[in-house]
């Protein structure tokens, strides 16, 4: 069967002042295909389809779209004309309702003498959300109360209609709680049987396979290759993908190897019966040289648990004791030796609108003040200590932080509490929307710190991480710990599933 | 790279234009009288320079804050009521000054940690102390049956240059000290940390309310400091005194560079540059011959086009 071309890219660059972010690429996407993109942070993955889509403009080249030539001024535009793209970035209007966003752009549909109807308007939403299976979320809703996890459905709601022709989705799926990861995948599959185009962009490597029919890979703005289904399916496909992924073999070694769980006797951190919010009597003893991972759902509540033993929730019973001392601020936390890194990494753990070293040095600076004086010379030490520890892409110290990958960003809030030599480290998602490349230089950091004696809370949507990295594996439904499986070599996302669902 | 370079110092770039453009208009329009205007521009810019200095401190976390000018006034009048009440004497002047210290120094403190336990923006506390103390003034004012009070003892030396040169002493002082705690400070640092993202400054160990606490006190001293400064110059105070000083303050600010959103950007040198800019211009605009009743238009559109060319940032958003 002949495949029929629907978007072709050619001799594609974008620069952006020196930097390079495409060169001169060349791309076809046929009908009827789920084609993943595939590449490190900064491959040029999200740069071509946001070009495609109409975000932003080629420095050359170009394309076409159904045979003729393509150049849509923006991404309505793009939208209107069929091809669609959800971001990777929160893209919703807050405070308003559910059916204002799905509608935003079309109010004249609804309104009569310039008055919205309403009614008319959220029962079309409520349609629409139906119409892809969303039973959770109501038209007539504040956008506020729903978390971040259904913004992005929302947003995937807004997206596509029956005129869309090229649906490209940006590394959405991370976003995604497990449900709605479902109701994307359905999606998609029914876009590719109706004969349109999907391109699907993300980090996750199991998902790629899973739900693509071909895949490009992508590195430092340049094709590497593509693969078919065939190709996929072979045995030694992951090794092949990262290899054309990060140029090199990047080895087994990816999480811990050992299944050594053995850890100090000694308590680093003990949760003791606190209950807040809908967290009820919870309890956790964490040691010294132990990773005890969390597993759930986004909504179960081990994103509150790792919020609360750093002191950011106020709790109604119970304590939270490090060092026989009770911790109630993260200032106590972090005076006691905690970290945290939180899973908004760019709204709450970095100060993007900030350099590196103002980032790193942040936690430090009470240490670091002599009679009131803080000195620089000594703030640039501690920073570019750990700027070259941990290999920071950046020019110096003073680079600011919204100019770095996502990687880099992630290096970033780690180092702020390797700087300050915190001895119980709170993850929270600490891999999420991190290259292979990084994400393996991230697990042997802390299977490092595991030998070091920290003790390491470690909270994850990702089961593959928790069976890899963690001595002990917490599962937790509905605000409640379900499960509890230990290290071992036969552990599978099996077992885990039925305590999570 | 070149392009960030100047996207990232954009409000310096504007602000340094702005202060050599009104200082070679200052230079070519004051001519032989060079000397005494530039006297009287330190002794007009003196208050502002030093209330602007320690409004950086709140203007960095993001925050403003509507009262100073009323402040300004009832200060005013305090030193004076008391000071005379005292005998005239330059020991009066002190315990005035002292006593308005305290009050600044309590009313910062109040501003900080009212906004805070309860939740609201800054700029509301504010407000409040705003009409506060504009009930104050007029009370006071009042009380003693005249439109305007003269303070007896002598605050201000008799010699115009020696009075000047104390003013600059004073001034660079108080700069010291800012620039001081601003850049080499955990309190510049966690102001700007707090305006730059209050949630990471939490996570990192910030006890916001106590910062915003001190921010608000170092304002306060600054605020106590003015309006002594002011009161030197003039000698007397009524209802009206020190009316729109926070406005004035906030276009030194922003004419100085500083990010009205605060953060990171934010620098104490906005404060001299700004405030030096605003005079200087108001100063260029009388000697050109403009009529006092078209300054404030031309100003207006000044600072409407500052605004425009500083808020042109990367996302073509205004400020938060």
């Amino acid at each position: 069967m002949e495949k029929e071309l629907l978007v072709e890219v050619r001799n594609m660059s974008k620069n952006f002042g020196p930097t390079k972010a495409l060169k001169q690429v060349n791309m076809k996407f046929y009908r009827g295909e789920i084609r993943g993109l595939i590449g490190e942070n900064g491959s040029g993955k999200s740069t071509v389809t946001s070009i495609i889509a109409g975000m932003q403009q080629p420095t050359s080249g170009e394309m076409f779209f159904k045979g003729k030539a393509w150049k849509p001024q923006n991404m309505v535009d793009a939208q209107k004309q069929g091809i669609s793209m959800v971001l990777q970035e929160a893209n919703t209007i807050p405070d308003c309702t559910v059916a204002e966003n799905l509608m935003a752009g079309r109010f004249d549909e609804f309104s009569r003498f310039g008055f919205i109807n309403a009614k008319k308007m959220n029962e079309e939403a409520d349609r629409m959300l139906e119409s892809f299976g969303i039973t959770n979320i109501h038209a007539c809703d504040s956008i506020n109360q729903y978390a971040f996890e259904d913004r992005k459905l929302i947003e995937i709601v807004r997206c596509v209609s029956e005129e869309t022709e090229v649906f490209v989705v940006d590394e959405t799926t991370t976003a995604l709680s497990l449900e709605g990861r479902e109701i994307l995948y359905k999606l998609i599959h029914k876009l590719k049987d109706q004969g349109k185009c999907v391109i699907f962009i993300s980090h996750d490597m199991d998902e790629i396979l899973a739900q693509c029919t071909d895949l490009t890979v992508l590195r430092d703005g340049d094709i590497i290759g593509h693969l078919d289904r065939a190709e996929m399916d072979k045995p030694n496909a992951v090794q092949k993908i990262r290899y054309m992924m990060v140029g090199r073999e990047i080895g087994e070694a990816y999480y811990r190897e050992d299944y050594d769980s053995s850890h100090s006797g000694e308590a680093a951190l003990l949760i003791q019966d606190i209950s807040f919010g809908p967290i009820r009597h919870f309890s956790l003893e964490l040691h010294k040289g132990e990773i005890i991972g969390f597993g759930g759902l986004s909504g179960c509540g081990m994103h509150e648990i790792g919020r609360a033993a750093f002191g950011l929730e106020k709790l109604e019973s119970g304590s939270v004791i490090r060092n026989g001392k009770t911790i109630k601020t993260p200032l106590q936390a972090i005076t006691e030796g905690i970290g945290y890194i939180s899973k908004n990494r760019d709204t709450e753990a970095l100060i993007l609108e900030g350099s590196i070293q103002e980032n790193i040095v942040l936690p430090l600076l009470p240490e670091m003040s002599r009679r009131t004086f803080i000195s620089p010379s000594e703030e640039r030490k501690r920073s570019d200590r750990e700027i070259d520890a941990f290999r920071i892409k950046c020019n110096h110290g003073k680079q600011w932080v919204n100019t770095l990958s996502g990687g880099n960003k992630q290096k970033v809030s780690f180092a702020k509490w390797t700087a300050k030599g915190s001895e119980v480290l709170i993850m929270d998602c600490p891999t999420r929307g991190v290259d292979i490349g990084v994400k393996q230089a991230m697990y042997a950091l802390i299977a490092r710190m595991k030998k070091e004696g920290k003790a390491i809370l470690l909270i994850s949507e990702e089961m593959a991480e928790l069976i890899g990295m963690a001595d002990k594996i917490i599962i937790m439904k509905d605000f409640v710990k379900t499960g509890e499986v230990m290290r071992s070599a036969d552990l599978k996302e099996t077992d885990m599933i039925e305590y999570m669902i | 790279m070149k392009d960030n370079w100047i996207k990232k110092h954009i409000y310096d770039i504007a602000a340094y234009a702005g202060l050599l453009v009104t200082l070679i208009l200052f230079f070519v329009f004051s001519r032989n009288r060079l000397l005494y205007n530039a006297t009287t521009v330190i002794q007009t810019a003196a208050p502002y320079a030093v209330l602007s200095l320690g409004a950086v401190f709140v203007y960095s976390m993001g925050f403003m804050d509507v009262s100073v000018g009323q402040q300004v006034g009832v200060y005013a009048i305090l030193i004076i009521l008391i000071s005379n009440a005292l005998g005239g004497t330059t020991f009066g002047v002190f315990v005035g000054f002292l006593v308005v210290l305290a009050i600044a120094l309590l009313c910062g403190a109040f501003n900080g940690a009212v906004a805070v336990w309860l939740g609201l923006p800054s700029i509301v506390t504010s407000l409040f102390l705003m009409f506060f103390f504009t009930g104050a003034q007029y009370l006071l004012m009042e009380s003693t049956g005249i439109n305007s009070i003269s303070i007896q003892a002598a605050i201000k030396p008799s010699d115009r240059n020696i009075y000047t040169l104390l003013l600059i002493a004073v001034v660079a002082l108080t700069a010291l000290v800012v620039f001081y705690l601003f850049k080499f400070t955990k309190l510049g640092k966690y102001t700007r940390a707090i305006g730059a993202n209050e949630k990471t400054a939490v996570q990192a160990g910030v006890n916001t309310t106590k910062w915003k606490v001190y921010a608000y006190m170092a304002f306060g001293a600054t605020v106590a400091l003015g309006a002594f400064l002011m009161l030197t110059r003039t000698g007397s105070a009524g209802k009206g005194t020190g009316s729109g000083y926070a406005m004035d303050i906030m276009i030194c600010l922003i004419l100085g560079g500083m990010p009205l959103s605060g953060g990171m950007l934010s620098k104490a040198g906005s404060a001299l540059i700004g405030t030096f800019t605003y005079i200087l211009l108001t100063n260029d605009l009388t000697t050109m011959g403009v009529s006092l009743n078209t300054i404030n238009f031309v100003k207006a559109v000044i600072f409407i086009i500052i605004i425009l060319v500083t808020c042109r940032k990367q996302t073509n958003l205004l400020p938060r």
